[in-house]
């Protein structure tokens, strides 16, 4: 069975369409780029996943489970977790408790206890090197490690599937091949889908993908196996005056 | 089992200055009237505190909920007051009437209005004030605009002398209990799974919610949490204290000013802060009432503006801040 | 009888609904534009108020002749609150500017409280009634009504023909997309801000001569909660449609009065202020963008 399924999906802001009839299937696992220039309908096509807004038109199933009109909390605890286009860590809280908010209340049932919860952030932060920073408020922290944070506190919901919105948007290029690698190996561990969405061709994270889906204007362009992906025509024509990032 | 204990250590700065308070006000002559003003404005910052602080949500028509409470004591006295042989059992009565009249208006009122976000909240909550004040006024129910005076009720119950005393001593000292009641919720709520959520909740509503968090259950829990204290305050410090409702004077919205003002001044959010916050205004207010009287207003506007803009966190806030990681730091949060 | 009544009252309603209307504009361009509720709002158009006693009063000036005196100290008393205190608190959640604004209000009252005392006030202008069969109006109020449609016209004009006026109708409208676009942002809100400080001094100038007596520093309050109403009616963040509440909020007041009256045993005047606040209530929960928005 496929983790996640979209039959469909359309939303419209008023006149505008954001996601257009956009069909994709994902696997267990699967590490999946999607790919399309500012205001293609990336941002729009997450929220609808995990649920900020409810598509007009389609279906969504989570592992064959409708969740079309299902609300965002519901959701998560299903397994799918995100991070935003701008890091959005609870500012007030520290890292330590940011983490442990994704431990408690992302999992079925919200069994985990406060105590459990802090144990779990505890290993994930060392997991992911915030140590130093742990009992910081989240809201002082560097744009790099607010958004270590919000991935960690991703990590802590235990997701099947973990969507990166613009994830390494603004990073050096060296934190960038660091942090890739890192989800990475942690998604491949836990058997994690991971769909990470950049605005360019981004080799780092366009490489590491089995597959890559093109998004233009809303609509699906291109949905292949990445070296396939990347050779289409339609690919280059969408992106000229955009080429392949270093 | 330690560790449990350990977590309950921020309480102790709270309890040691109600402590502190009683004593000053049993012990030194002339300072109980004081006293029970400023544990009038603990309890009313502790209790707003848990939503206010807690949610970021500005309910303007927090008053109301002391107003529904007033009424439910004031009923119990006289509805009941033929029924001598319940003695103290119709006070008693009258809390629980307080209790669940202003938590069922909480629900009421949380089910409408909480689905709204910021102003349009804010300016809700002032229509259901003012709202079910004209309410009680147009229909006349309760004796509208007559309201209820019931010290002669009161004595009958208690005795003029017990009512006396429970208007001048004992009035004080349940607001006291109230206020250590609304301490320890907060606590309580801050370590526990519901503090984490209205953290998140506050912070970033759309993000918590993404997270798992069903934020309406925990807005709806904070919410009806603080309007059942205040419904408990508004019996004991308006009802008890001084046996008359009107319903212009208990759905004042300046006393919701007071109870932001406190909160705001000591930190929202914190648990010390309404307790500091309380201090700082009640004692400011009674002297610049003694020594500038008339002018408390125009001295208190421009100061509260400065405060909002240099030290938004509050005293606590601030303090919390800088303790961080000390071994003071475990006592203030 | 009670038809020939109940015209006459919504007639009423109707002039003093345009009072309301202008009354309510200051506050919702404020939201509109800086998405700051102006919960001091009422104690400005007191001020405004005052300035008009003042001026008939100490120098015998036409109240007609307050309106622009009055919208000019406005102006400068809204730029001095913008750059002292508003623009600081832009970005601070709510409760900030919900209680500076409030604080802003009490330090108006007891500045004038100081200055003018709290007995109530009025003046007398008398410039002579006309009758319309069914009821009859003072002179004076129609000039606030012709006052405050005037002011109306002319904000609606501002708004659609100059440079400022639709800088701030992009910044309603998106003030991320507006600052991209190059419009001075910061220098929308302070003059968004001081407009509607203008124009809600200017509508205590007109309120006056509606209601010349109960001149009073705590006059504001009721008025705050009033423009509240008004302002959801209109859609909280549209001044036109701030100025069409204001019309449906005087025929509802008057005519629910006119209703309310009829029934025995109740208040007629808190019932009409409960109806406003139910009123309130379900546009918010219903329809939070207004009774005349599109959408």
């Amino acid at each position: 069975m496929a983790l996640l399924e979209l039959e469909n999906v359309t939303k419209r802001f008023g006149g505008l369409t954001a996601v257009d009839h956009v069909s994709l299937e994902l696997e267990h696992g699967q590490f999946v780029g999607i790919v399309g220039p500012n205001g293609s309908g990336k941002t729009t096509l997450f929220n609808v996943i995990s649920g900020v807004f409810f598509p007009e038109e389609g279906r969504i199933l989570f592992e064959g489970q409708d969740i079309t009109g299902m609300p965002p909390y519901k959701r998560a605890p299903l397994g799918i977790g995100r991070t935003f286009q701008i890091p959005r860590p609870f500012g007030s809280a520290t890292v330590r408790e940011n983490i442990a908010v994704g431990a408690m209340f992302g999992t079925l049932g919200h069994k985990t206890s406060v105590d459990e919860s802090l144990e779990i952030a505890d290993a994930i932060i060392a997991r992911v090197g915030l140590e130093a920073h742990k009992d910081k408020a989240a809201g002082t922290l560097t744009p790099v490690e607010k958004k270590l944070t919000e991935i960690a506190r991703a990590l802590a919901m235990k997701p099947k599937l973990l969507l990166m919105d613009e994830a390494m948007a603004g990073m050096h290029p060296s934190d960038i091949d660091q942090m890739v690698a890192l989800i990475k190996q942690i998604a491949r561990e836990e058997q994690i889908a991971v769909v990470a969405m950049v605005e360019h061709i981004m080799r780092a994270v366009v490489g590491m993908a089995e597959k890559v889906i093109v998004l233009h204007q809303g609509a699906k362009l291109v949905d292949a196996p990445t070296k396939e992906a990347l050779e289409d025509p339609r690919v280059v024509e969408v992106y000229l005056g955009h080429p392949p990032e270093e | 089992m330690k560790k449990q204990i350990t977590k309950y250590y921020p309480l102790i700065p709270v309890y040691a200055a109600y402590l502190i308070l009683f004593l000053i006000g049993v012990n030194v002559e002339g300072m109980w009237q004081l006293v029970a003003m400023l544990l009038f404005y603990c309890a009313l910052g502790q209790a707003f505190n848990i939503f206010l602080g807690m949610t970021g949500y500005v309910d303007f028509g927090y008053v109301a909920f002391m107003g529904v409470g007033t009424y439910g004591m004031a009923l119990a006295i006289t509805r009941l007051v033929g029924f001598q042989g319940l003695g103290l059992g119709i006070i008693v009565i009258g809390f629980f009437l307080a209790l669940v009249m202003s938590s069922l208006l909480s629900v009421a009122v949380g089910a409408v209005a909480l689905r709204l976000r910021g102003a349009y909240f804010a300016i809700a909550t002032i229509g259901v004030n003012e709202g079910f004040r004209f309410l009680i006024e147009g229909a006349k129910i309760w004796n509208g605009t007559e309201g209820m005076i019931f010290t002669a009720e009161l004595n009958r119950i208690l005795g003029r002398e017990a009512a006396s005393a429970l208007s001048t001593f004992w009035a004080d000292v349940m607001v006291l209990v109230i206020a250590a009641l609304a301490a320890f919720v907060t606590l309580f709520y801050m370590r526990s799974k519901i503090g984490y959520a209205l953290t998140a909740l506050r912070e970033d509503e759309d993000a918590a919610k993404v997270m798992g968090i069903n934020v309406t259950k925990f807005k709806i829990i904070a919410f009806i949490t603080s309007s059942g204290f205040a419904g408990l305050i508004g019996a004991t410090s308006w009802a008890l204290k001084t046996p008359y409702v009107f319903p212009p004077e208990v759905f004042e919205i300046h006393y919701t000013i007071e109870a932001i003002i406190i909160v705001l001044l000591g930190g929202a959010g914190t648990l010390l802060g309404p307790v500091i916050g309380g201090l700082i205004y009640g004692i400011s207010k009674y002297y610049l009432s003694i020594f500038m009287p008339g002018f408390q207003l125009l001295i208190f506007a421009p100061i509260i503006i400065v405060i909002i803009i240099m030290f938004p966190e509050g005293v606590v806030g601030m303090l919390k801040n800088r303790l961080k990681g000390t071994a003071l730091g475990r006592f203030i949060i | 009888m009670f038809s020939e009544q109940l015209i006459g009252n919504l007639i009423q309603g109707l002039v003093l609904g345009t009072i309301y209307g202008m009354a309510t504009m200051g506050l919702s361009l404020i939201f509109g534009v800086l998405k700051v509720v102006n919960v001091g709002h009422g104690a400005f158009i007191m001020v405004g108020a005052f300035v008009t006693l003042f001026l008939f009063n100490a120098l015998g000036l036409n109240p007609i002749l307050a309106i622009p005196v009055a919208f000019i100290i406005g102006m400068a008393l809204g730029y001095l609150f913008y750059y002292t205190t508003i623009k600081r608190l832009i970005k601070a959640p709510e409760l900030a500017t919900l209680l500076a604004t409030f604080a802003i209000g009490v330090l108006l009252e007891e500045v004038i409280k100081l200055i003018f005392g709290s007995e109530f006030r009025g003046y007398n202008w008398a410039v002579g009634k006309v009758s319309l069969g069914i009821t009859v109006l003072p002179l004076s109020k129609l000039y606030a009504c012709a006052g405050s449609i005037i002011i109306a016209v002319l904000l609606y004009l501002w708004f659609n023909k100059t440079r400022a006026g639709s800088a701030m109708r992009s910044v309603v409208e998106d003030s991320e997309g507006a600052r991209v676009c190059g419009v001075n942002v910061s220098g929308t809100y302070a003059l968004s801000f001081a407009l509607g400080i203008g124009l809600t001094m200017a509508s205590g100038v007109l309120l006056t001569m509606f209601i010349p007596v109960g001149i009073n520093p705590y006059m504001g309050g009721g008025y705050t909660l009033k423009a509240f109403v008004i302002a959801v009616l209109g859609g909280l963040a549209s001044p036109y449609g701030a100025f069409f509440g204001g019309l449906v909020f005087g025929l509802l007041e008057n005519g629910s009065y006119t209703i309310f009256a009829l029934i025995p045993g109740v208040e007629p005047f808190a019932l009409t202020r409960f109806f406003s606040f139910v009123m309130l209530l379900i546009i918010l929960l219903i329809r939070p963008t207004g009774l005349l928005s599109r959408k």
